[in-house]
């Protein structure tokens, strides 16, 4: 008997040390921290410091200083630039909760029993396949006829491309929704608009995270639109002001890097924040 | 609290499938009715149709004296418990019962009341704060049926409650419900594929298959006359045994032939028999298990009913025994007293009670006599 647990013991040592998967991690952990490191490490240097050695690449700056960050906020006019990519992925996230929510409702709720909705599914979804290229200039003549080249034309672009990923996601998640919560709101008095704000809105938390993180993410650091659609309008997001680093004589890595560093840093705070909202389980205890 | 009638309910689905037809049935006040049949028997979907969360294909379903055809749920005035008792998981247990008042706009005072009255009534006083992923079944049953007392509907509506719980929690909640019923004075419509369910809780039960109502009875009148071999065989339990049996007149006395066994008849049944054209005809003659005994003292009082079986299964369920012997080429079962010396393999002379003889036509499978 002691024996055989011995051996479960020596199994199960094993299974801890699982080398090869270990040093994929590793590897894998490397390709992500490794940028990371040259971002930061490049953003506090100087531009006399960037050698073209490989020791003079790697190496840690010779003073830490902020001086790159306080420039590249002057040149980005960092504030507003700011202001506007905030208020643009903040009203595309909230456009997007809302809209695409209650489109996924329907379409999920519907499809079984209604052509239409299924058909409707399927050309939203089909979306995801076309490239940006080809909408571009067809997009770039139409906001200018309609008069929304500028911030409200983007906003609308945004919540039309991120609609069939979103409607994806969320009537695939409302299939974990059991429809008997909806027949017992129905029955408790609610009407099917009720139902919706008060029971499956507030159930469906966690896909809003996961819509909320995938479309703040894309809206935020996207330069294309803003730059095709709206850059007549005196309007410049983050990714925008950040394409003055780069001129045709080169480019000032160290200003750059330090000012992508600094449009990180409210996205950080957002998916720290939006993370823990995506917990499993918001259901349990609905129904058996 | 109120009645309600249905007539000529049915529902067909846009497939063709007719789940429920031609279904009829007036309940009164505070009526404890019970919609009992197999899976797919369309119990749930009458239910539903009830409750309005299916539309009704044919005829007029009222409520009081109100038709409800065309109202919304929220319009009808009723409460549902679900079968998996749909509590919304992301509110309290305070806030699930509170949920239909808030929607009705009942002052929040009033409100209050009334869900600590339910949860008074049904011992949850000490789980209003907790979510539901934070309760047992049990307790989660308890609250799903707080969700429809505090309402104070015309009629409640529960769709297999008691399934999802253990044996034991079962026979709990069904006596719960029993008091429960008593005491609100309720109109309950209660969906169940439990016999043992429908016999002890309902004041009349409708026996539904394939979307047919078979019968609709008193429990104590389905058990003694059923209207026919499917209620009969559907309420009881072990089942009623049935047989086939030649009527036959010997001596001016009609008799069941059963292969070379004579089983005598008492005069009333073998008058219907005989008035009914059966003579000569097989039929099929049920008899339940508690109507068969091994003693020695019934075999002398129905000598004229006496039949052998060589014992196949002994089953000992403490309080007495079920006997399970081949008869007539079919599996017969009897229950009989646990001081029964019958074990498997025994050849055991059996009387059955010609009293308690039902007799079915083998054809319409309708009950002739019992």
């Amino acid at each position: 008997m002691s024996k055989k647990n011995n051996d479960l013991s020596a199994v199960k040592v094993k299974e801890k040390f699982n080398w090869p998967l270990t040093i994929l991690l590793i590897l894998g952990l490397i390709t992500v921290l490794f940028p990371l490191y040259m971002t930061i490490v490049i953003a506090f240097k100087q531009p006399s410091e960037m050698t073209n050695s490989i020791s003079g690449i790697l190496s840690l700056p010779q003073h830490w200083s902020f001086s790159n960050f306080r420039e590249a906020m002057e040149v980005t006019d960092f504030w507003r630039s700011l202001l506007n990519s905030v208020l643009i992925t903040g009203i595309t996230m909230g456009l997007a909760l809302v809209i695409h929510s209650l489109m996924g409702y329907a379409v999920a709720r519907n499809m079984q029993n209604s052509k239409f909705y299924r058909t409707s599914y399927y050309y939203i979804v089909s979306g995801m396949f076309v490239p940006f290229a080809i909408l571009m200039m067809p997009l770039v003549k139409q906001t200018a006829e309609l008069h929304i080249a500028n911030v409200v034309g983007v906003i609308l672009c945004y919540t039309v491309f991120y609609m069939p990923m979103n409607v994806l996601l969320y009537s695939g998640y409302l299939k974990n929704i059991p429809v008997a919560l909806e027949e017992a709101a129905h029955v408790d008095g609610a009407s099917t608009w009720t139902t919706y704000w008060k029971v499956i809105f507030p159930l469906m938390k966690p896909m809003h995270a996961t819509v909320a993180v995938l479309t703040a993410l894309g809206t935020w650091n996207d330069v294309m639109t803003p730059l095709v659609i709206m850059s007549g309008s005196g309007m410049n997001t983050l990714p925008l002001a950040q394409l003055t680093f780069q001129t045709q004589f080169g480019t000032n890595y160290n200003l750059a890097f330090a000012s992508y560093l600094l449009a990180l840093l409210p996205m950080l705070i957002f998916y720290l924040f939006a993370q823990k909202q995506i917990i499993n389980g918001v259901v349990n205890g609905a129904v058996k | 609290m109120a009645g309600l009638s249905l007539e000529h309910i049915g529902k067909k689905y846009p497939n063709g499938y007719e789940a429920v037809k031609d279904f009829n049935l007036e309940i009164a006040d505070k009526e404890f009715i019970i919609f009992v049949g197999p899976s797919g028997c369309g119990k749930s979907t009458t239910l539903r149709m009830i409750a309005g969360l299916e539309d009704i294909t044919s005829g007029t379903l009222k409520i009081g004296d109100k038709v409800v055809n065309d109202l919304e749920p929220k319009d009808r005035d009723i409460a549902m418990v679900f079968q998996n008792y749909a509590l919304y998981p992301h509110m309290t247990v305070y806030d699930n019962m509170a949920f239909g008042l808030k929607m009705r706009k009942t002052p929040k005072d009033e409100i209050d009341k009334a869900v600590r009255e339910a949860a008074r009534i049904l011992d949850l006083d000490q789980l209003l704060k907790r979510k539901p992923s934070q309760l047992s079944g049990g307790q989660r049953q308890r609250v799903a049926m707080g969700r429809a007392i505090v309402r104070n509907p015309q009629v409640f509506l529960m769709d297999e409650p008691l399934s999802n719980l253990d044996a034991k929690l079962r026979v709990q909640m069904r006596t719960e419900i029993a008091r429960l019923h008593d005491r609100l004075g309720a109109t309950i419509i209660y969906v169940t594929h439990d016999q043992t369910e429908a016999m002890t809780l309902g004041t009349r039960i409708v026996v539904m298959k394939d979307g047919v109502v078979q019968q609709v009875d008193t429990p104590t009148n389905l058990y003694n006359e059923p209207d026919n071999l499917f209620v009969a065989g559907f309420i009881g339990s072990p089942q009623m045994n049935f047989f086939d049996a030649v009527v036959a007149k010997e001596d001016d006395k009609v008799v069941l032939k059963v292969g070379g066994d004579t089983l005598a008849l008492p005069a009333a049944k073998g008058e219907a028999l005989l008035a009914g054209g059966y003579e000569g005809k097989t039929v099929v003659a049920g008899i339940r298990p508690e109507d068969i005994s091994d003693e020695a003292e019934d075999l002398a009082k129905f000598s004229g009913t006496v039949i052998e079986g060589e014992v196949a299964v002994f089953e000992l369920l403490g309080a007495g025994v079920n006997l399970n012997f081949d008869y007539a080429d079919t599996q017969m079962t009897a229950s009989v007293a646990p001081t029964t010396p019958a074990r498997v393999g025994d050849v055991v002379r059996f009387a059955l009670d010609p009293d308690k003889i039902h007799i079915f036509d083998k054809t319409t499978e309708l009950a002739i006599v019992h």
